[in-house]
């Protein structure tokens, strides 16, 4: 029998994570990010691209020459510097480039935001039951979650694309959220494991709940913040995972991505001669994967006192 | 000795995996919307040769049947004609594979190396403006768009500055006139890989850096950092010595863990620099509806993936005591 | 004349409640070979004052008052490179068993050669690792697992090697932080009778700090008694284990419940720490003493002496 009595001073304070309501710890939160220069760089980057999103509707309203797609200026039919008309330049057949940029925030929203979730729900509803149910389940969907984590993600959805033809951007969302679900699952797997050690579990199992209701009422309330935080990193890879599809062509030819401006640049050889066109997509896409990554990393620091220490259990 | 077991556990894990794989390609081209035979059997070919082909492939067989000449295909290494080339697939895979195990190895290795480097030194500097520096640097070079980098790159450095060539892996006229000297050869790959390297440096460094950091950062709140501090030794053999070995290890867990993502990258940066390795190849025969060389590049990539992964994983379990004993 | 004198050691933590005044005014001194206990609850200070010794106080600590004069030489003066020197050569530390005190990836006897090494410019490492061979054998650790790994040794092996550690060096003063805590009661026994046969045989100064009062009135010549922060009991175990006076030692003792003593009742919520931020002006002890009075809160308690080797800190006494 050892008796542990170590007198060591812990810094980190433990708080009971259930009795709080939510707008209290949400209030708490908020004044610790807010105190981030990281987070609030993050932000403040990520509220402009929402701006520069629900601003793509507008342009082609003024006038249909400015439609990402199939605005054609009368007087221009080739790739242009900027100029009063179209502040960013024209693309090869005329098109304003600003407004494809426009178009490309708002897929980038789209599609990052859409396959994050969806790969967060998956991920969280494998990595609760495979931590809640452990043995033959649990190893046989970490099984395959290591088969998945292996596999390049952009590659399979390449060998994917050649089988099935042209893909759609919802099933290019799909696609990215399968894949991406291993990385998430893992981590909930491993809270779940931490969690269900804890008492307040078996009272709910003594008290006679059943599976089901103990593992969405009880467990993920707990997970879910951790689910959250990995959610803003999902965001940046399907981000870029869409943007690297539509740029070596395989992306949905009826939209316009970021991606996309960047392989009509490549592919029309304007690579050389064109900055204005080059330049901006690059940017956005890096720009709004740096806001994410730090929002991603502001949260951690307010969700880090609770959660690194467990996390780290396994 | 553990290494030998947990090696031995690892390597048929991967198989299994990879058994998996093979099996899931062969029920995907098989299922998959469209004539299965399109797929495998080149359209212009002749009749007879297709018949033959048919045959030595197994299409007219049932599934089950199919599969079984599919292993033993894939066995014989036999994976089919390219459509576009006209050549056996495997020839063609395999002389690409060379050029790309020669840059991504290479990448990997020195993105890992500085990244780890870099981050000791920035865990060491924290709060000052170097680490400020290195961090922030790290975190934006880590968050650029590969293609565009790559774009970026070729336009500056190899189009404006000219400094380096704008494409490919070899200058065909130094290689093709007999007096070249071996060094000459080398020279010539090494300055082509120069650009395609920094891209993908500058993209995967970053993450190796500021892991590094991080793990520093936790090791050296460790106690046995105050067991080395009170015996005396200097801050600095106490960072070396003590806290980064230990602080190493998560970095090398995390090498392994983003190795696809690192062949992706990899696929494109070929693709972009047209450097000839198997990610270009895939990317080519998807456009192309090449479907014996997509999907052979796309196995033998697989392939690379997966023992790039075990590779990782001997290192951990040389490098960490508690799993070698 | 005394190897170490504490002279009325301040020292405090700045943290983000405030300033945490976590020793107040210390005194106390050690001749060669004497061994000193320190006893207290958690956050007395106690292992504060065993770092400060070696100079390990963590970046947000800050030395108020005091001197700490170590053969003549006040420690808190030094400079950086003279600790180093000080440092396990002269003063030495066995850490608490609970902690991860040894590095994972290097072997123990590295670890352990590497100490002697440090402080002796001249040996090779070659007589250095027989030095660990035959410290080896004084702990009674089987020679062929000095090639191990930490994570390879039980805990009773692992604190064997960590006094092994502490001894290489052959120190004038040894402190040990909890060294007992968390082992088996067994392996306790085994290694508290190594302690103390060491130190009989090497001489060296014990400074022995546990929360546990019984463990220390074994192995101890003298004994002080802490609480919040500072001194309330020191002197001769004997004499304060025969007739503790201060009311903390007194409901210490009595928390082992005996035949002959007289059961102390407990005034207050055990589960309350005292607060250090913004401690009684008065005696530290006052809000949970059973025998306090109102002036007790608001008067500094001090030092009455009992005999030569005992003394306490109490108005009450006087």
């Amino acid at each position: 029998m050892t008796v542990n009595r170590s007198t060591r001073t812990s810094n980190t304070r433990v708080r009971p994570s259930k009795r709080f309501p939510t707008l209290e710890r949400l209030k708490e939160g908020w004044a610790v990010y807010k105190e981030n220069l990281i987070g609030k760089i993050g932000l403040t980057l990520l509220v402009i691209f929402a701006l520069m999103a629900v601003c793509s509707f507008f342009p082609p309203l003024i006038d249909p020459m400015y439609h990402p797609m199939t605005g054609v200026d009368p007087q221009i039919s080739h790739s242009t510097w900027p100029s009063w008309r179209h502040w960013l330049g024209t693309d090869f057949i005329g098109r304003d480039i600003l407004c494809q940029l426009l178009a490309g925030a708002r897929i980038a929203f789209m599609v990052g935001i859409s396959a994050a979730f969806m790969s967060i729900f998956l991920g969280t509803i494998i990595g609760m039951i495979a931590g809640y149910s452990g043995k033959i389940l649990d190893t046989l969907l970490m099984r395959l979650a290591d088969m998945i984590m292996v596999m390049p993600t952009l590659l399979v959805v390449l060998i994917l694309s050649s089988l099935f033809g042209q893909l759609n951007i919802w099933t290019i969302v799909l696609l990215i959220a399968l894949f991406r679900w291993p990385g998430v699952s893992r981590v909930i797997r491993a809270q779940t494991l931490s969690l269900k050690e804890r008492p307040f579990i078996e009272a709910a199992k003594v008290t006679g709940a059943s599976h089901f209701r103990i593992i969405f009422r009880h467990i993920m309330p707990n997970v879910l913040p951790l689910s959250l935080l990995y959610m803003t990193f999902r965001v940046t890879s399907a981000i870029i995972i869409e943007a690297a599809l539509a740029f070596l062509g395989f992306g949905d030819p009826s939209t316009v991505s970021w991606g996309m401006m960047l392989q009509w640049v490549w592919k029309t050889g304007h690579m050389f001669q064109a900055p204005y066109w080059l330049l901006p997509p690059g940017i956005c896409i890096s720009l709004l994967t740096l806001s994410f990554y730090m929002l991603g990393r502001a949260m951690e620091e307010v969700l880090d006192p609770r959660l690194r220490k467990e996390v780290a259990k396994e | 000795m553990e290494v030998r077991k947990f090696v031995l556990k690892r390597f048929i894990e991967i198989f299994i995996i990879f058994f998996v794989i093979l099996t899931v390609l062969f029920l995907l081209f098989r299922l998959a919307p469209g004539d299965p035979v399109t797929r495998m059997v080149d359209p212009t070919l002749t009749p007879e040769d297709s018949q033959h082909l048919i045959a030595q492939l197994g299409l007219d067989q049932p599934m089950g049947l199919q599969y079984l000449y599919y292993i033993k295909n894939f066995l014989t290494g036999n994976f089919g004609n390219s459509f576009h080339y006209g050549e056996a697939v495997s020839s063609i895979i395999w002389s690409r594979l060379p050029n790309t195990i020669i840059l991504f190895t290479t990448s990997i290795l020195l993105s890992a190396f500085v990244g780890i480097f870099l981050g000791k030194i920035a865990s060491w500097q924290k709060g000052t403006r170097t680490d400020t520096w290195m961090t922030l640097g790290a975190l934006v070079c880590h968050t650029l768009f590969l293609p565009w980098l790559a774009m970026l790159m070729i336009w500056i450095f190899g189009f404006k500055i000219g400094w380096f060539p704008l494409n490919g892996m070899i200058s065909p006229e130094i290689w093709m006139d007999p007096s070249s000297g071996l060094w000459l050869k080398l020279l010539d790959v090494l300055h082509h890989m120069v650009l395609p390297l920094a891209t993908l440096f500058s993209i995967h460094f970053g993450s190796y850096l500021l892991l590094m950091r991080s793990s520093m950062l936790d090791t050296l709140k460790e106690d046995y950092i105050l067991t080395a501090r009170a015996k005396g030794l200097e801050e600095k053999t106490i960072r070396n010595k003590h806290a980064a070995p230990n602080a190493a290890l998560p970095v090398v867990t995390s090498v392994g863990i983003s190795l696809a993502f690192s062949l992706s990258g990899g696929a494109l940066t070929e693709t972009v620099f047209s450097w000839p390795g198997i990610g270009r190849e895939l990317v080519f025969a998807v456009s192309n509806s090449d479907y014996p060389l997509a999907q052979g590049s796309f196995l033998l990539i697989a392939i690379v993936v997966l023992i790039a992964n075990l590779v990782v994983d001997v290192l951990y379990a040389y490098l960490d005591p508690r799993i070698r004993y | 004349m005394a190897l170490l004198a504490v002279e009325n050691l301040s020292i405090g933590y700045h943290t983000r409640e405030g300033f945490l005044k976590s020793v107040q005014g210390v005194s106390f001194a050690l001749a060669e070979g004497e061994s000193l206990g320190l006893v207290g609850e958690s956050g007395c200070g106690k292992t504060t004052i065993g770092m400060s010794l070696m100079g390990l106080l963590p970046e947000n600590a800050v030395v108020t008052d005091g001197r700490i004069l170590f053969e003549d030489k006040d420690l808190l003066k030094l400079s950086k490179k003279e600790i180093r020197q000080v440092r396990w050569k002269k003063i030495a530390m066995i850490f608490q068993a609970a902690m991860n005190a040894l590095n994972p990836v290097h072997r123990v006897s590295e670890q352990i050669a590497e100490a002697i090494l440090t402080h002796d410019a001249e040996i090779s490492e070659e007589a250095a690792m027989k030095q660990v061979e035959s410290l080896f054998q004084v702990v009674g650790i089987p020679p062929d697992r000095m090639r191990d790994y930490p994570h390879q040794y039980s805990g009773g092996m692992k604190q064997r090697a960590i006094i092994a550690m502490a001894l290489s060096c052959n120190p004038s003063l040894i402190i040990a932080d909890e060294p007992t805590t968390a082992l088996d009661v067994i392996v306790q026994d085994q290694i508290l009778n190594a302690i103390k046969d060491f130190q009989k045989r090497l001489n060296f100064s014990l400074i022995f700090i546990s929360h546990d009062i019984a463990v220390v009135a074994d192995v101890c010549d003298s004994i002080g008694i802490m609480f919040a922060g500072q001194l309330v009991e020191y002197g001769n175990v004997n004499d304060v284990f025969d007739a503790p006076m201060h009311p903390y030692t007194r409901s210490l003792l009595a928390s082992y419940l005996t035949l002959d003593k007289d059961f102390v009742q407990l005034n207050s919520n055990p589960d309350e720490t005292p607060d250090l931020v913004n401690p009684t002006p008065g005696c530290r002890f006052s809000e949970r003493c059973t025998v306090a009075e109102a002036a007790c809160r608001l008067n500094t308690p001090e030092w009455v002496e009992i005999s030569p080797t005992h003394k306490a800190l109490c108005n009450q006494f006087k």
